[in-house]
């Protein structure tokens, strides 16, 4: 990496840029596209905050393209930043923001609602109450997510050990979602296709006071994150180098997973989980950038996570079609291929790790 | 056998028939997911499991209670008429037994929070009703220990009698409904004939099921005559997904003979449509009606559950109705139940919501508008 540094300063400022235009151009593509064809121009024009007929594009553009669009931002973003974090924090190429467990807790929170332990009773009773509603399911969420970082950040004081503490994460999504699955199979079959739903993930339907706090949760994750890009790159050399180097390894640690905790459960309670985002992109930052600097990965993941999510969104809707596939297979179809494509690509990425 | 009290009575029967005099049969007009044959000495049942050339079906032979059972069917599927116990694993099963005052035939269901007929809530009140388990896994073991004239089951698409497997090897039979196939709700009512055939309640069903046909045509005459095509949006998109019924779902049927408009009344697919919310929002901007509202019955649950449908035409205008009015304390709704078997009664409120002018005076069954 040193003898690349002269030239790599600039290839990096390249593809940052390169990066950031692929986010705005995917903007565009994302909110132009959609099961209802609206002109390109029509569509400028009313997010210019003109006029526009008919009136129903005004409501498609404003209330369902825009809001999904900059979800599929946030949620691109915050996964593949803590993605990166992840697979850094425990020196695992296959670590993604789920191995903490935190999103099979969302899950877990989802399912007590949907699923209210199994009796129907009990879900018609939190519904007469007028407990239902979108921000219920996003509670449940949080609150499930929550629960199982405690849990995790709780452990991670004691723990020292990273593969301990990834045999941890792993162990108590196990639990998460066998306690679900229990649920699901006394559950009736109306109930399990609400669950079902929500397990596909989606952008949609985050829209005004959700998309603000989604917004502000994944604003300070990535800041948090941000600041953990030096201990990061200590950490790559492992952890006795990093504490010779006078890290608190102990400190940055908990730093690392309260971001991705953030990220990861704010993400999967407002969308649902959303697979592969966060595995795939650092990958492919890695591959195109050529550096394990964090400094600049962070950054790179977040714009090529953006990008990809955006992108994701686009290829959710079939073409001619008013129907449109889940976006969480879209991510997987996509990620696959683009982690196998970099790993045969580069074959020395492993090593970076 | 000749000296029965039937062939007493009847005193034109000839007196060398070896069985009573043939029992009233029944016709099947609207139904296509099954067929009811009369051959002498006992009735066969065919079920199709599914739609098309291609798809399964299973015979079954109704035989009289100790007749001997006909040749080429499999133990499994000989059933002995009238049943005297049933255990019945959907809804609608309850239906069918409450349609034909035969309540107390039914001594076993999946579960038995989902049940609205107060004859079996009665029932499982005094214990005579036990639960085998819903879907997936079945207590088998109580089901062989029970002694039991049918179990009457859900066929879904590609699944068949493997499932029952070992009930069916125990000696009892199992009969696969497949009521998902029809597209219109007089075809799925149809169903009852297929109880009543194993009742021996023909002439139960034929008066029934006729009066019912009746009244649901002279209402679909009614709503015909009306010019007013309200336009109608149906159930909550969770998130992204919106589903709508398509061409062949007996809902569009439903909203056709209601006189509605409904716009994807053409679009073929496999009982519902999965759109997304941008697809139908052009039309729930401008709608006069939005029904079937899933689990919320109040206009504010509505508004919580997403802002964006405040800015809907039926929100707007409070039209907002769901066919939650008959729901029981347990959480049990009975248009699942009753309402398969009473396509008259579902079509009346539909006409009721979308032409009031048409049906002065008339109450609401199943349906209910949206409280604030």
């Amino acid at each position: 990496m040193s003898s690349a540094a002269a030239s790599g300063a600039g290839r990096t400022v390249v593809w940052l840029v390169a990066l950031a235009v692929a986010v705005a151009l995917c903007l565009v593509l994302d909110i132009a596209l959609g099961s209802v064809r609206i002109p390109v121009g029509a569509v400028v024009k009313i997010l210019l905050g003109q006029q526009s007929e008919p009136a129903a594009w005004v409501f498609i553009v404003d209330k369902i393209r825009l809001p999904k669009a900059l979800t599929a931002v946030l949620v691109g973003s915050g996964l593949a930043v803590s993605g990166v974090q992840m697979q850094t924090l425990f020196r695992n190429p296959l670590a993604s923001p789920s191995v903490l467990g935190i999103s099979a807790g969302a899950g877990l929170g989802v399912a007590v609602l949907l699923l209210a332990g199994g009796s129907a009773a009990s879900a018609y009773v939190i519904r007469q109450l007028g407990l239902g509603g979108s921000w219920a399911l996003v509670g449940a969420a949080t609150a499930g997510a929550a629960l199982v970082m405690a849990l995790v950040l709780g452990l991670s004081a004691r723990v020292r050990d990273n593969v301990v503490m990834l045999i941890v994460g792993m162990m108590v999504a196990s639990i998460s979602v066998s306690i679900v699955s229990l649920w699901q199979y006394f559950s009736a079959p109306e109930q399990i296709q609400e669950y079902l739903l929500w397990t596909f993930g989606s952008l949609g339907g985050v829209v005004g006071a959700q998309l603000v706090v989604l917004a502000a949760v994944v604003a300070v994750g990535l800041l948090l994150a941000f600041a953990s890009a030096k201990p990061l790159n200590a950490l790559l050399l492992g952890e006795n180098y990093a504490r010779s180097l006078g890290l608190a390894v102990g400190r940055s640690r908990t730093l690392v997973i309260a971001s991705t905790s953030l990220l990861a459960g704010s993400i999967t309670a407002f969308c649902g989980p959303i697979g592969f985002i966060g595995l795939a992109v650092p990958h492919l930052v890695r591959g195109l950038l050529g550096t394990s600097n964090h400094r600049i990965l962070l950054p790179a993941a977040a714009l090529a996570g953006a990008a990809l999510m955006l992108l994701c969104d686009c290829l959710t809707q079939l073409p001619g079609s008013q129907a449109a596939l889940p976006v969480s297979v879209v991510t997987s179809l996509l990620g696959a291929p683009v982690v196998l494509w970099v790993v045969l690509r580069k074959r020395g990425v492993g090593r970076t790790l | 056998m000749l000296s029965s009290p039937a062939a007493n009575s009847q005193a034109k029967a000839p007196p060398t028939a070896g069985r009573p005099a043939a029992p009233t049969r029944t016709t099947v007009q609207y139904a296509k997911g099954f067929t009811i044959q009369y051959l002498p000495g006992y009735k066969v049942v065919t079920i199709m499991g599914g739609t098309g050339k291609a798809a399964p079906a299973t015979r079954y032979a109704l035989v009289p209670r100790g007749k001997a059972h006909p040749a080429g069917f499999q133990a499994s599927q000989v059933i002995e008429t009238p049943i005297r116990s049933l255990v019945g694993l959907a809804s609608l099963h309850v239906a069918l037994v409450d349609f034909l005052n035969a309540d107390d035939v039914l001594v076993g269901l999946g579960s038995l929070q989902y049940v609205s007929a107060v004859p079996v809530r009665q029932r499982i009140a005094q214990g005579k009703v036990f639960a085998v388990g819903d879907g997936r896994e079945l207590n088998n073991e109580l089901l062989i220990a029970k002694n039991l004239d049918l179990v009457m089951a859900t066929g879904w698409p590609g699944e068949g009698l493997s499932k029952y497997q070992t009930i069916a090897a125990a000696g009892i039979p199992v009969m696969l409904n497949s009521e998902w196939v029809e597209t219109t709700p007089l075809g799925r009512a149809e169903w009852v004939k297929v109880m009543a055939a194993l009742l021996d309640k023909e002439a139960l069903v034929n008066q029934k099921f006729d009066q019912i046909a009746r009244e649901y045509h002279r209402l679909a005459a009614l709503a015909a005559k009306d010019p007013k095509r309200p336009r109608v949006i149906l159930n909550m998109p969770f998130k992204d997904v919106w589903y709508v019924p398509e061409a062949g779902n007996y809902m569009t049927t439903f909203l056709r003979d209601a006189g509605a408009t409904y716009p994807w009344a053409g679009q073929k697919a496999t009982g519902s449509l999965p759109l997304t919310v941008e697809a139908v929002a052009p039309v729930a901007l401008t709608a006069d009606y939005w029904l079937q509202t899933g689990t919320l019955s109040t206009r504010a649950a509505v508004a919580a559950q997403d802002a964006r449908f405040k800015e809907f035409k039926p929100y707007k205008t409070g039209q907002l109705y769901n066919y939650n009015r008959r729901t029981n304390a347990q959480g049990s709704n009975d248009y699942w139940e009753s309402g398969a078997v009473r396509p008259d009664l579902v079509l009346g409120d539909l006409i009721q919501i979308l032409h009031p002018a048409l049906l002065p005076g008339r109450q609401l069954y199943y349906y209910q508008k949206l409280r604030e």
